[in-house]
């Protein structure tokens, strides 16, 4: 046992290295943490954590690598953001954002319940975790990690590499960005911040892989057809859909040459795990239409959903004639529901709202819905439209569909002679 | 909670699983682990309706079975899914059915494990979207063996670094699981499945007389076909008890007498359409 009892303590003394702490007094309270029969490696533990909690060495950030433990940090909190999740049926607040101090700048996730600090605030962190996230290390902030404020002084040269990047990099882009991009819409309005009131622009932008939504707190002069590169700017997500956000410590230049925009094409399972996206195109089986597919009609008040002519506010109206589908896309990775109007509807199934009419008028809503399900039913397509992100998956409201053709017999064929040639 | 997406897989990888994650408390989702990494809790599939067995009185509980060019799923639906139910009583046999469902578990006892799918949605569909499937499946399964064989090939095989390579977090998942899971994956049988699913899709080859080798090759393939059922009976009375005999302990006897296993499936579902021997329990057969 006293051999064993020596090597725990050789341990312990290795890892608090040169601390002028001398080794009997570790042996002292290794050995009563044994009698009172606490496993060793739990005594070790708890000596480090008593011992080394003298002195804390700071980590830079840059030095933080992936699934590390006891990481103590000074930094300054850049962004701070908040996210609404779901822990077993109960909605808990989770903070995230980025960090930075004189070596690099890191994305954070704190798990604690509240926050103790502000977008700005210098801060001491001790005990915190890390994690990979899409290829970039992580701060985690747990119920056990420490977060202090500092008064004084502030972190001199942050290091805030601005990233270069296109439209459809900003999902998995940290921190400061740069992007080149056409303004394609915006509008303006007034707010009110701390008691003073504010402009800001908002609107739409894109550049050839895709489109964000943008807010700019400062005004730039910015008009609709503008191409711009703005540098020093931030993404945020609202429900997975890209804003791009600056303000007056943005470079905004003009370009003189024009760009081409493009809706960003995903695969659908990227799409759902980007959870949303302005003007996305993918592709998906259509693997269910739900029951409430169809014909419908609607109140001409406020376009709800009437039954047997009835409107939940409105009582008795005159319903107004529509179309829509409410389908499951699948890419066998990952579904979504797609959501068609009635244009939308009109195309896909080859049928306008006056031939859906004679068919409910002959065979009833159910015979319309199993015409339009033997039409679409197990059909490939390609979606263009809005994509939101909430707690359920991922909802797409088509602004363009088509069919896909597959031409099964050359497909079969091309894909055995690949199979073949690789084996 | 997020919807899980809907797996392509042929009924062979399916029921040639048996690692699985069972979800634990009340609404997390089961997943079963396929040889080739798939994590499935939903799946979609495109098949023949082969039959439909009511296994109470007033159609409670329906049992049926979908085959696709590699085997057969085994459908269960009950009272809680009306729809499916009232769609499976009133379909013809056969006919080409679409079904999107859900993993069903049934472990009796350790290292018993039966794979069956409870449906969400089933509807009758044609030819083409039978084909279609078999098309996208095949590729999804190419997919996976790649994942495989990546993962396999990597010195220190990762979630993340299979995330790199491009595969989704799912299936990167369910690799690294299964290449854990499952001692010798046998990449080449699902090789075999696809190249098979595939040539079911292109015409006859041309060169081959269909009619005149066609017909004698039936023949003879009827009459061994006929052996085989013949020992496989014996076989299934040989080690049958009150309850039945055990699948597994079936096909075991038949590999020893050098039959493979998707042969010794064929024909205990042939003697099964003859009425010969029957399913009690999942998983037990039982002659008539």
């Amino acid at each position: 046992m006293d051999s064993e009892i020596s090597a725990y303590v050789d341990e312990i003394m290795s890892v608090l290295g040169d601390e002028g702490i001398s080794r009997e007094d570790i042996e002292k309270e290794f050995k009563r943490f044994i009698e009172f029969g606490v496993p060793p490696e739990q005594a070790k533990r708890s000596l480090i954590r008593k011992f080394g909690g003298k002195k804390i060495t700071r980590k830079f950030l840059k030095d933080v690598k992936p699934n590390e433990q006891s990481i103590n940090i000074v930094c300054k909190i850049i962004t701070k953001n908040t996210r609404e999740i779901n822990v077993k049926g109960e909605t808990k607040t989770i903070y995230y954002g980025m960090l930075a101090d004189e070596t690099a700048v890191l994305p954070f996730t704190s798990w604690r319940p509240d926050f103790p600090a502000e977008k700005g605030d210098v801060v001491e962190i001790r005990n915190a975790y890390s994690r990979e996230w899409q290829g970039t290390v992580q701060i985690n902030i747990g119920e056990r990690t420490g977060i202090k404020k500092l008064d004084e002084g502030d972190i001199p040269n942050i290091q805030q590499d601005v990233k270069k990047c296109k439209i459809k990099d900003v999902y998995s882009t940290f921190g400061p960005i740069e992007i080149e991009a056409k303004i394609l819409s915006i509008s303006e309005k007034e707010v009110e911040t701390d008691g003073t009131k504010k402009k800001v622009f908002s609107g739409v932008l894109g550049d050839d892989t895709g489109k964000a939504q943008f807010t700019a707190w400062h005004d730039f002069n910015l008009k609709e057809g503008d191409v711009v590169r703005i540098k020093g700017c931030y993404a945020k997500f609202w429900r997975g859909i890209p804003q791009i956000v600056f303000d007056e410590r943005s470079t905004v230049d003009k370009l003189k040459e024009d760009i081409s925009v493009g809706s960003l094409s995903v695969p659908l399972h990227k799409l759902v795990e980007m959870r949303g996206g302005i003007d996305v195109t993918t592709e998906g089986t259509v693997i269910e239409i739900k029951e409430n597919s169809g014909y419908v009609e609607r109140c001409p008040e406020c376009n709800r959903l009437i039954k047997n002519g009835e409107c939940s506010v409105h009582g008795k109206v005159k319903g107004v004639a529509d179309l829509r589908l409410k389908m499951i896309v699948d890419d066998g990775c990952a579904g979504v529901s797609a959501i068609a109007n009635r244009e939308v509807t009109e195309k896909l199934i080859d049928m306008n709202l006056s031939d859906c009419k004679k068919i409910i008028k002959d065979g009833g809503e159910e015979e319309l819905l199993d015409i339009i399900r033997k039409k679409l039913l197990t059909k490939k397509l390609r979606l263009r439209g809005n994509a939101f992100g909430d707690e359920f998956g991922t909802t797409l409201i088509i602004k363009e569909a088509a069919v896909v053709n597959v031409d099964i017999q050359r497909e079969a064929q091309q894909f055995l002679q690949m199979v073949e040639g690789e084996r | 909670m997020k919807r899980e997406g809907a797996w392509r897989i042929f009924a062979n990888e399916y029921n040639d699983s048996n690692v699985v994650i069972r979800g634990t408390g009340e609404k997390k989702p089961s997943y079963v682990i396929t040889p080739l990494g798939a994590k499935i809790n939903r799946l979609f599939v495109v098949g023949v309706l082969t039959d439909v067995e009511s296994l109470s009185g007033e159609n409670e509980l329906l049992r049926a079975h979908v085959s696709d060019p590699t085997g057969i799923y085994t459908l269960y639906s009950g009272q809680f899914q009306p729809d499916v139910t009232a769609t499976l009583l009133n379909i013809e046999i056969p006919s080409f059915l679409a079904f999107v469902g859900k993993v069903r578990i049934f472990e009796p006892e350790e290292g018993m494990l039966y794979l069956s799918v409870r449906p969400e949605v089933v509807y009758e569909v044609d030819s083409s979207a039978r084909d279609r499937w078999i098309l996208e499946t095949c590729k999804s399964t190419w997919e996976r063996i790649n994942a495989v064989r990546d993962a396999m090939n990597l010195s220190n095989p990762s979630i993340n670094e299979l995330v790199k390579l491009g595969y989704s977090r799912q299936l990167s998942e369910g690799v690294i699981r299964a290449i854990k899971s499952y001692k010798n994956i046998d990449v080449d049988r699902y090789l075999n499945s696809i190249e098979e699913a595939l040539r079911y899709l292109l015409p006859e080859e041309e060169g081959v007389l269909p009619d005149e080798i066609g017909i004698e090759t039936e023949e003879e393939k009827h009459e061994e076909k006929d052996d085989m059922e013949e020992t496989v009976l014996e076989i299934i009375k040989e080690v049958e008890g009150d309850k039945g005999a055990q699948w597994d302990i079936i096909v075991e006897k038949c590999q020893q007498l050098g039959m493979d296993k998707d042969t010794v499936e064929e024909i205990i579902s042939s003697l099964m359409d003859k009425g010969l021997v029957y399913e009690p329990v999942l998983g037990m057969i039982k002659t008539t």
